[in-house]
């Protein structure tokens, strides 16, 4: 990926969205699955979808921790995602300087 | 919930689509501003709770205790009001904190519970400071004083340290505030000092509360 090149991970409009929720916290910071699912407004199998991409990026973490229904997992930007967030806001802006209004 | 998520995740599709930079640039403003909204704790509601505490609360003290020559103390009323209103304003924090933290896990949740260790520890100390120097034969003018002003302090400093930590140079402000309110006040005499600490602290958190307010609408 070159330097004018969107990541393609974050490129996507739900992944943008959560990427740029978690990265709001305070680093150090979780956000609940549940929590997240409402501030973002996707379905429960979207989110996991999505989340999963971002893991698999290695850009967010997943914690679960119960079990059965008490089983809750936290969801946080690790430091290479807010890397990869800051590198894509950065491209976007050199993106968005080079066209025309 | 998750479980359910997992069930149904092989029938959902990606949800990927075609976005354009223009309408990547919308989505990174409207996700930060709505998640900054939803999850701040700074909330204006919390600071006018405050705001009121001290100017309805201390101001009443202030009114029951100008007109004493000489000054002896407040009247157990006007003390029992304050801690009416703070226990409102308790609440009100409470239910708002409660809400816009649900869900927020991690270092921020453990800052909070020690703060209000703190908070909950030093006004425990002030109180049994205050008896000490009662003990000890202060006069009711010192304790008038130190009455109404070491719980500024304690805040004050609370809120100073606990802004520093989160580097939210707003709220260090207002316990920067506080701490030279309360400090400086004492000057004004026994029943001065409630007088002093309704307006100034009263107006402190009423800023805040406009602060945090026109933060939301931009």
């Amino acid at each position: 990926m070159t330097d004018d090149e969107l990541d393609p991970v974050i490129h996507a409009p739900a992944r943008l969205r959560l990427m740029v929720t978690l990265a709001t916290l305070p680093e150090g910071d979780t956000l609940s699955f549940t929590r997240l699912q409402d501030l973002i407004g996707l379905t429960p199998g979207n989110l996991i979808t999505h989340l999963r991409k971002l893991d698999d990026a290695g850009y967010v973490q997943m914690d679960k921790s119960g079990s059965g229904v008490n089983a809750v997992t936290a969801v946080s930007l690790t430091r290479d995602g807010r890397v990869a967030l800051d590198r894509y806001s950065a491209t976007l802006r050199r993106l968005l300087d080079g066209v025309p209004e | 919930m998750e479980e359910d998520a997992r069930r149904d995740e092989q029938m959902i599709t990606d949800g990927d689509q075609e976005m354009d930079i223009q309408q990547a640039a919308r989505i990174i403003e409207q996700a930060r501003a709505k998640a900054r909204h939803e999850l701040r704790t700074m909330h204006p509601a919390i600071y006018l709770a405050w705001a009121v505490v001290y100017l309805i609360g201390y101001g009443a003290i202030w009114l029951s205790v100008h007109g004493q020559h000489p000054y002896h103390a407040p009247p157990a009323g006007a003390i029992l009001g304050v801690f009416l209103l703070a226990a409102v304003a308790l609440a009100v924090t409470a239910a708002v904190v409660g809400r816009t933290t649900s869900g927020v896990g991690g270092a921020s949740e453990g800052r909070r519970r020690i703060t209000y260790l703190v908070l909950a520890i030093g006004y425990l100390g002030v109180l049994v400071l205050e008896g000490a120097l009662g003990q000890a034969g202060a006069s009711q003018r010192v304790l008038g004083i130190y009455g109404a002003a070491a719980p500024i302090l304690l805040i004050g400093l609370v809120f100073a340290a606990s802004a520093a930590a989160g580097m939210d140079w707003t709220a260090f402000c207002l316990g920067a505030w506080l701490i030279a309110a309360a400090a400086l006040s004492g000057f004004a005499g026994p029943a001065g000092v409630w007088g002093v600490l309704a307006l100034a602290v009263g107006a402190g958190f009423a800023a805040l509360s406009a602060i945090a307010m026109r933060r939301i609408r931009s």
